[in-house]
């Protein structure tokens, strides 16, 4: 009896230490701005309630609680924060000079104080997914991060979202690039259905095959492993295997996790020739894809019709082609080849400067869609649910719904035009940034006088 | 030469206001119509029309009467704005890539840009499409001196030389300095000179100083000693605030006023600019990174703050409507952002009354859009250079 009373008095106290941790964070209130819900109409004069991170409520006429910290939001546009699809930004290093290493992670190289974050929140952004870049084979998994926060552990949203697979050759050909690409596969599925037959098989069958696919610096941990193995004596031989073992656990159950459609592949293509090659590895390994696409990729745009698979372009959206035998130029955009495909797309922004002023930024690539034909909700979509879909966090980002992730911006005007700025940038509930706060901004605004 | 060729023009254009005159059924020009039109004279006119003939602006109005004269007319349709051709104070992309410097002397002030103009290139082509019409070419940045710019029309035209004797380019900044070796080093294939900073401010004023000496006619110096004298526009490419500075102590020494070309840094030198006078033509610069060439501490907003202190500027190099936009967007107000990319460039150029704005008797370049010209979803569907137009719906 006691014991249950007791038991009763914890929980009351463990509940109430809880409540007081999540009441810690003052809720949030937007009140009277137009509300791009991205789910459903626009709401004219309307209010976004935050509550414990999340969005409390949203809508007309709401109940605004005492307590809340109210943000005036009169004559602007509330929207819910922009998702970038793909981006190798913020990490300390993009490419892995291995090149296959499907067990590396994304989250190992990310710093939460890379300029890019700050980009990313001046500019709307609050989800991104990163990946590893273009120039490894198998160049590890990528994550779904917020842009906001101090520590990496506070900002994943989704650890493992794909393994990234480059069909862009580095050096040397693409038949060997392939040829590199095929045998990890195909290695990784023989294992598995070694595995699968008989699990006490030794593997001192697959040693031959392990060692040829050895890179150096396997062999050179190898040799340390074997000085250690030495001073214990006896049972070198076992533990060398064992050792040897280990470091390929790592790359065995990375691959596996990719064969068995545990993890979707994020492929890579450059060109328009590796979108079918992309497609033959799809069916070939039966993997689950998202595409990653070069601006010439459009070429094989029909070959992705009807299929159904996430397509993320490139940040170019519109150059001129050149015929290269009679220098003619024709316009490409990109984009509505795909539209006229029927296929849904988001894109890229820029990594460093690209061609156009602004292509780094994802608001400036959306008004380039509406430019060249997309129509405006498309283009909305592109940065807010389309991406939050393909990366899987759809229940919990892209859109302003109840329960949904408190991330929202709030912008000074239409998102598509020229002169609106990102006030605030809300993450998880919180004010993550603050235009009015933006001492750096100010001062290349020349708000400010820059110190000397 | 000249007189002869606006002869023919005069004669041209009065053979057509005949014809139009007498309603001869002939379509001797083009009637544009536009929802809205920058003149870039005035306020826009809403709706507009312009009539071109034989590559001249003949007349602007927001109803024309035409008195049955059989003109082509162009609706551009609803939403639609017509603005002057762009025209860009300062570039480099028409030079053939071999043509832009000279590394066998550090300077070469009789050089002339109009000799490396490639007119069949593709990035002159690009120009055109983004709404460029006229184009001050200059020779690269590598020499002290670099030579005398050209101005071009960008129209398919061949060879549309405005100007061949243009401004002459000095480089006041670290660019003709780089990669030089010392005499002392016999690896490099070069033995060129100068090495450092103080090498071409040095080289300068003893070039400057060679000028006011030159009395030969065929001296390479009375290219710049015409500088001196004020007969011909002298720009300096100067980006870090120092070099500003140093520009401004040689023209003390020496007596011109110089136009600024790059400039990145001239809202630290704001109160010496305004009181010189001295106008600058600002290079694109980059809106996600906070330095520029040189380490350059960039100001995004550099065109406001030049046009609040009453500074005159134009915006020059590639895509200059996008410039024009990011400028707007980054502080500049609407019509000093066109401004900064039509009239204040072509009265740098000496071209005012000729291009820059649609007004009777201006070149008929015009740029036809489909919606306000700074905002990001508006594109470019046509571009007319002296009446000619080409179409950009040609996509895939």
């Amino acid at each position: 009896m006691f014991r249950q009373i007791n038991f009763v008095a914890v929980c009351l106290v463990i509940s109430l230490v809880v409540s007081a941790n999540s009441f810690a964070q003052t809720p949030i209130a937007i009140k009277g701005g137009t509300i791009y819900t991205m789910a459903g109409d626009p709401i004219e004069n309307g209010t976004v309630l935050f509550r414990d991170g999340r969005i409390f409520d949203v809508g007309k006429d709401l109940k605004i609680p005492v307590e809340a910290k109210v943000i005036d939001a009169k004559g602007k546009v509330v929207m819910p924060g922009f998702v970038e699809s793909h981006s190798s930004s913020g990490m300390s290093q993009a490419n892995e000079s291995n090149p296959i290493v499907p067990y590396v992670s994304v989250l190992d190289s990310i710093d939460p104080m890379s300029n890019y974050f700050r980009q990313a929140r001046r500019n709307g952004v609050t989800t991104v997914a990163i990946s590893p870049g273009n120039s490894t084979i198998i160049g590890g998994q990528a994550a779904v991060i917020k842009t906001a926060g101090e520590f990496l552990d506070d900002m994943i949203l989704r650890s493992e979202i794909g393994i990234k697979i480059s069909l862009r050759p580095v050096s040397g050909s693409r038949m060997s690039h392939m040829a590199r690409l095929r045998k990890a596969m195909n290695d990784a599925r023989r294992k598995m259905e070694g595995d699968d037959e008989d699990e006490d098989k030794d593997k001192d069958d697959k040693k031959s095959d392990d060692d040829k696919d050895k890179d150096k610096d396997e062999k050179d941990d190898e040799k340390d492993d074997k000085k250690e193995e030495k001073k214990e004596g006896s049972t070198q031989a076992g533990t060398a295997a064992s050792a040897r073992q280990a470091t390929n656990k790592a790359l065995d159950e990375a691959m596996s996790a990719l064969l068995s459609g545990e993890l979707p592949a994020i492929i890579y293509c450059e060109r328009a020739m590796d979108v079918g090659q992309a497609l033959r590895l799809i069916e070939e390994y039966n993997l689950d894809a998202t595409l990653v696409l070069g601006r010439e990729c459009h070429k094989a745009a029909e070959q992705l019709a009807g299929k159904e698979m996430p397509i993320i372009l490139d940040s170019t959206l519109v150059y001129w082609d050149e015929d290269p035998r009679t220098d003619e130029e024709t316009k490409v955009v990109v984009t509505e080849v795909f539209r006229e495909q029927g296929i849904p797309f988001t894109f890229q922004g820029s990594r460093t400067g690209g061609a156009t002023l602004g292509s780094s930024y994802l608001w400036y690539q959306a008004a380039t869609c509406v430019k060249h034909g997309m129509p405006r909700e498309e283009a909305l979509q592109a940065l807010t649910t389309l991406p939050a879909k393909f990366l899987g966090v759809e229940k919990l980002v892209g859109s302003i719904e109840k329960g949904k992730d408190g991330d929202v911006i709030v912008l000074s005007g239409d998102p598509l035009k020229v002169s609106t700025w990102v006030e605030k940038t809300i993450v998880n509930g919180e004010v993550v940034y603050d235009r009015e706060d933006d001492e750096q901004l100010k001062r290349l605004l020349g708000e400010t006088e820059a110190e000397e | 030469m000249k007189h002869f060729r606006w002869n023919i023009i005069t004669l041209l254009s009065f053979v057509v206001v005949t014809s139009v005159a007498v309603g001869d059924c002939m379509a001797d020009g083009t009637l544009y119509k536009a929802s809205k039109v920058y003149t870039m004279d005035g306020d826009p006119l809403e709706p507009g029309q312009v009539l071109v003939v034989d590559g001249k602006i003949k007349a602007v109005g927001e109803a024309l009467d035409l008195a049955g004269a059989a003109v082509e007319t162009v609706d551009l349709g609803e939403g639609s704005v017509l603005m002057p051709g762009l025209v860009d104070a300062y570039s480099q992309t028409a030079l053939a890539s071999s043509g832009q410097n000279e590394v066998s002397d550090e300077v070469t002030p009789n050089f002339k840009a109009a000799d490396a103009i490639d007119f069949s290139s593709k990035a002159l082509r690009r120009q055109r499409r983004l709404g460029t019409t006229t184009m001050c070419v200059c020779p690269g940045t590598q020499n002290v001196m670099s030579g005398i710019a050209a101005i071009i029309k960008t129209g398919k035209k061949k060879m549309n030389i405005v100007n061949e004797d243009g401004p002459l380019l000095a480089s006041m900044c670290s660019d003709p300095a780089r990669g030089n070796r010392a005499r002392s080093r016999p690896d490099s294939i070069f033995v060129r000179q100068p090495t450092n900073r103080m090498g071409v401010v040095w080289i300068m004023r003893s070039t400057l100083d060679k000028a006011n000496r030159a009395v030969e006619s065929d001296s390479p110096f009375t290219v710049v000693k015409e500088s001196l004298e004020g007969k011909r526009p002298l720009m300096f490419v100067c980006r870090i605030s120092h070099d500003l500075t140093s520009v401004a102590s040689l023209a003390d020494e020496f007596g011109f006023d110089p136009i600024l070309v790059g400039g990145q840094e001239a809202y630290k030198v704001k109160e010496m600019l305004v009181e010189r006078k001295y106008p600058v033509i600002l290079q694109r610069q980059r809106y996600d990174t906070v330095r520029g060439a040189e380490g350059a501490e960039l100001l995004w907003n550099q065109p406001g703050v030049l046009a609040a202190a009453d500074i005159t500027f134009a915006l020059s190099g590639d895509d200059l409507l996008e410039q024009a936009r990011f400028a707007h967007r980054n502080g500049l107000d609407h019509e000093k952002a066109l401004a900064a990319v039509t009239t204040t460039p072509a009265s740098l150029l000496g071209l005012e009354g000729q291009v820059g704005a649609i007004k009777v008797g201006y070149d008929a370049d015009l740029v036809a859009l489909d919606g306000e010209p700074l905002e990001l979803t508006t594109s470019i569907r046509q571009v007319i250079v002296d009446g000619e137009s080409e179409n950009q719906n040609k996509e895939k």
